[in-house]
């Protein structure tokens, strides 16, 4: 698996399987069901006042008050309908609400929609800006802290939006693998023309980011996108925001999968180094062997 | 292997098959207790000259001896951050399981990557010229392991790169 | 020729055979002697002496009163007699704070030398007033442990090896028990612990192993520094630098000739000439067989055994092709002619020099 899913896999299981039970009209079991996702996303499956024909999807993310200033509100009633609940859960920051006895027979699109929840609620600040470039607004950013100590910064222009991610690399080795990857993702653009732009400043924040008290230190790293607005076209916008959204993710992912497999050779090496070590204990060939029936040998 | 190799590491198997001409020797310092004179050096009589085996500035082997323990140091190749760190990262999972290595230190001598302390318990217990190959292994083996490495993490990279962009 | 007995793969540290060599007594390195008995080709265990509380460090086995007198780590000598078929120990007080490192029987069996790492010679006799064993310490101006011990033949002489890169020949004249003793080339004064001869090894070594020849008049060292070296008494010392490694002890098989072992886990023979003003080295004795033998048949389980610890099927690359296996760790005159080598490798090897002349090409033992 080298790309990440952008959807939530636990979400779409769940609804398929009580989605196909509501209208198989089998009997449904009470769910309360609380899932960890990407940039400390929570997720709460429940069934509101313990009604098991209702099922209730909430999300709670730590950002939600960075995201509700680009109406993020109106962007996920406008995707989620009837679904979309209003007041939301204690404690959360999105519901949605879904009654299984008037589930239609043909129920993917609602599972489709419901497993993008996080990717949707990022896509509203996204949306934001690339019609705001489209339209020729530039120079506003909006700033969302999408992780305790990792802020991502958009920004349109006249040309174009840029992403800038500040990441943290909890490992100093890590500020080394994270370089070798970036090294690559600035020279990827050679081999893919349509690519973004893709730029890396290790340490200091990049100049836009002047001015903004952006973190500075070793081992934090700042990736900076730049669209073009053939990313932004809203054929290719939802693919962009896909991306995008999950880069953070799939940088570390892969880095961790860097280690794990170095650990492993590692392993493998040690392991190997041992045998080589103990070809010099020499072999005591008078110590006696015995068949399983008890018989001895001896040396002729 | 290139052309400075070979003559290294023959210089280091040479220098390791004197050195490691230990036997049992009682402490004259300490009553009823045997200690390695190489780490422990309270009988300056007992220790010999320390040999340096150098390929470049930063490959090297640094081989103290005494009259029952020797130690041998290796400075190991790190041509760019990547591999110091691989190095590092390496040669803690080793020494973390240095009980099994028996002749693995615990820590390495302060500028160097790792150092092995090989008795004359070892000695007796192995052959002698095993352990010489074994170190030689060692040398051999590492640096080619910490470049296939970090060749990995390149590779792994521009794919990871390369399937990210495409789909753009 | 050679005659290969094997006790385990453990290290003999010392070894010692009883007049008639139908005996052997040995320290498989750790704190216990074994006395094994020949009968046929094979070695069979009959006697365990445990006393020592640490590593038994020095064995030597008087032939004409069959005592057998061990040292050890644990600073301690025990006399060891057999009485009722059953080896009853003796305590001797060395007197000494270090562990004991050697030991030695004088030619006439009335003393012993314990060296040791207390920077001292222990010369133990036995009171019989007091029915008890004694010892005199010699120390002066020794400086390091000392490694090894030989006697000269006339019973008074002592010959040393010290890790402070020198070798002394000692008097130890013990007027209790010794008639006055003539002269030697080696001086004539000959109070106890005087120093009849200081030698200084060239290109400093720990002096690993000293033998005197069978008239006494000259003594072998041999050092760390991988040098092979010859005094006769009174003058000065000849060396040889050799390209092996260091050897650990040394033995005369003639007046003209002395064998070195060591590190290479092969026996040397050097050559000294009459007015021993030259060493030379004339062959290693452990010559390789021909013809190579047929590869060993592996077994299936055996083969995946050796995969999974090893990682190879076959021990792997090269094994050295002398008999011991690994070094040599002493030598011991066996009988005319012949000596015994212990090694590191657990092999106890009887050597015939004669009939290693008629092997070797171009041997002359004279």
């Amino acid at each position: 698996m080298i790309l990440l899913e952008t959807e939530n896999k636990i979400i779409t299981d769940t609804l398929t399987y009580k989605f196909e039970t509501a209208i198989g009209g089998g009997k449904q079991d009470s769910i309360e069901v609380t899932i960890a996702d990407f940039d400390g996303v929570v997720y709460h499956l429940s069934n509101p006042n313990g009604d098991k024909t209702k099922l209730r999807v909430s999300i709670g993310l730590k950002f939600y008050k960075d995201l509700s200033e680009y109406g993020v509100e109106e962007k996920l009633k406008k995707i989620y309908e009837q679904y979309y609940q209003s007041p939301v859960e204690d404690g959360y920051n999105v519901t949605l609400l879904y009654d299984l006895t008037s589930i239609p027979k043909d129920f993917k699109p609602i599972v489709e929609k419901a497993c993008m929840l996080k990717r949707n609620c990022f896509a509203s600040v996204f949306e934001t800006y690339f019609d705001a470039q489209a339209s020729g607004q530039a120079g506003k950013r909006a700033v969302i802290h999408f992780r305790d100590d990792e802020t991502m910064y958009v920004e349109a222009k006249k040309d174009r939006v840029t992403v800038i991610f500040s990441t943290v690399f909890r490992d100093e080795s890590d500020v080394t693998f994270g370089k070798v990857f970036m090294q690559e993702f600035k020279e990827g653009r050679r081999r893919n023309q349509t690519a973004p732009q893709v730029l890396y400043t290790h340490r200091e924040p990049p100049l836009e980011l002047q001015g903004l008290d952006a973190a500075v230190g070793d081992n934090i790293g700042y990736i900076t996108f730049v669209l073009f607005p053939r990313h932004i076209l809203p054929a290719a916008r939802d693919n962009t925001i896909n991306l995008i959204h999950m880069f953070r993710n799939y940088l570390h992912y892969h880095i961790k999968c860097s280690k794990a497999y170095m650990h492993q050779r590692m392993r493998a090496k040690t392991s190997d180094f041992l045998k080589v070590l103990n070809r010099a204990k020499p072999e005591d060939k008078s110590k006696e062997r015995k068949t399983i029936s008890g018989k001895t040998y001896s040396s002729r | 292997m290139s052309t400075t190799l070979r003559p290294y590491l023959n210089a280091v198997r040479a220098t390791l098959n004197a050195a490691m001409c230990l036997e049992n020797f009682n402490s004259q310092v300490v009553e009823r207790h045997v200690k390695p004179e190489v780490e422990v050096k309270t009988s300056k009589e007992l220790l010999l000259t320390p040999v340096v085996v150098a390929r470049n500035e930063k490959e090297k082997v640094l081989i103290e001896s005494s009259i029952n323990s020797m130690r041998i140091s290796i400075a190991v190749k790190q041509a760019d951050e990547i591999e110091q760190i691989l190095c590092q990262k390496f040669m803690r999972f080793m020494m973390m399981r240095a009980e099994n290595f028996i002749v693995l230190r615990r820590k390495p001598y302060p500028g160097y990557d790792i150092s092995f302390l090989i008795t004359n318990i070892h000695t007796e217990q192995m052959l002698k010229h095993k352990l010489v190959d074994f170190v030689i292994h060692f040398m051999e083996e590492i640096d080619k392991e910490i470049s296939e490495m970090k060749l990995s993490v390149n590779a792994r990279a521009r794919i990871c790169a390369e399937e990210f962009l495409k789909r753009f | 020729m050679a005659d290969v007995s094997n006790f385990g793969v453990k290290p003999i540290s010392c070894h010692a055979f009883n007049h008639d060599r139908s005996q052997l007594a040995l320290s498989l390195n750790d704190n216990d002697v074994q006395i094994y008995k020949k009968s046929g080709k094979k070695w069979d265990l009959i006697h365990t002496l445990s006393e020592h509380t640490l590593k038994v460090t020095g064995i030597d086995w008087a032939p004409k009163t069959n005592r057998i007198v061990t040292c050890g780590a644990d600073r301690n000598a025990y006399v060891w007699q057999l009485t009722d078929g059953v080896w009853v120990q003796e305590l001797v007080i060395l007197r000494i704070n270090r562990a004991a490192t050697c030991v030695k029987w004088s030619p006439e069996e009335d003393k012993f030398a314990v060296g040791s790492s207390s920077r001292m010679i222990s010369i133990c006799y036995f009171e019989s007033d007091n029915n008890w064993w004694v010892s005199k310490h010699i120390k002066k101006p020794i400086r390091s442990t000392i490694v090894t011990l030989d006697w000269h033949p006339n019973n008074i002489l002592l010959a040393a090896g010290c890790c402070d890169y020198k070798a002394y020949v000692f008097s130890a004249y013990i007027k209790e028990i010794n008639a006055k003793p003539g002269a030697t080339v080696w001086g004539k004064k000959m109070n106890f612990g005087n120093i009849m001869q200081e030698v200084v090894m060239p290109c400093t070594g720990w002096v690993h192993g000293v033998s005197f020849s069978p008239s006494g008049n000259r003594l072998a060292m041999v050092s760390h520094g991988s040098i092979v070296s010859v005094v006769t008494g009174g003058a000065e010392l000849v060396g040889l630098r050799t390209e092996h490694l260091p050897f650990n002890d040394c033995i005369w098989i003639t007046e003209n000739s002395f064998v070195a072992a060591g590190h290479d886990c092969n026996p040397m023979l050097f050559t000294v000439d009459g007015g021993c003003t030259k060493v030379d080295f004339s062959c290693k004795l452990d010559q390789p067989p021909k013809a190579g033998g047929g590869g060993r048949a592996v077994s299936a389980m055996n083969m995946f055994k050796m995969m999974d610890k090893k990682g190879a099927v076959e021990t792997g690359g090269k094994e050295i092709d002398t008999k011991h296996k690994n070094a040599i760790t002493q030598l011991y005159a066996y009988g005319p002619n012949k000596f015994s080598s212990a090694g590191k490798d657990g092999n106890v090897i009887v050597w015939d020099a004669k009939s290693l002349e008629s092997s070797i090409a171009g041997l002359r033992i004279a």
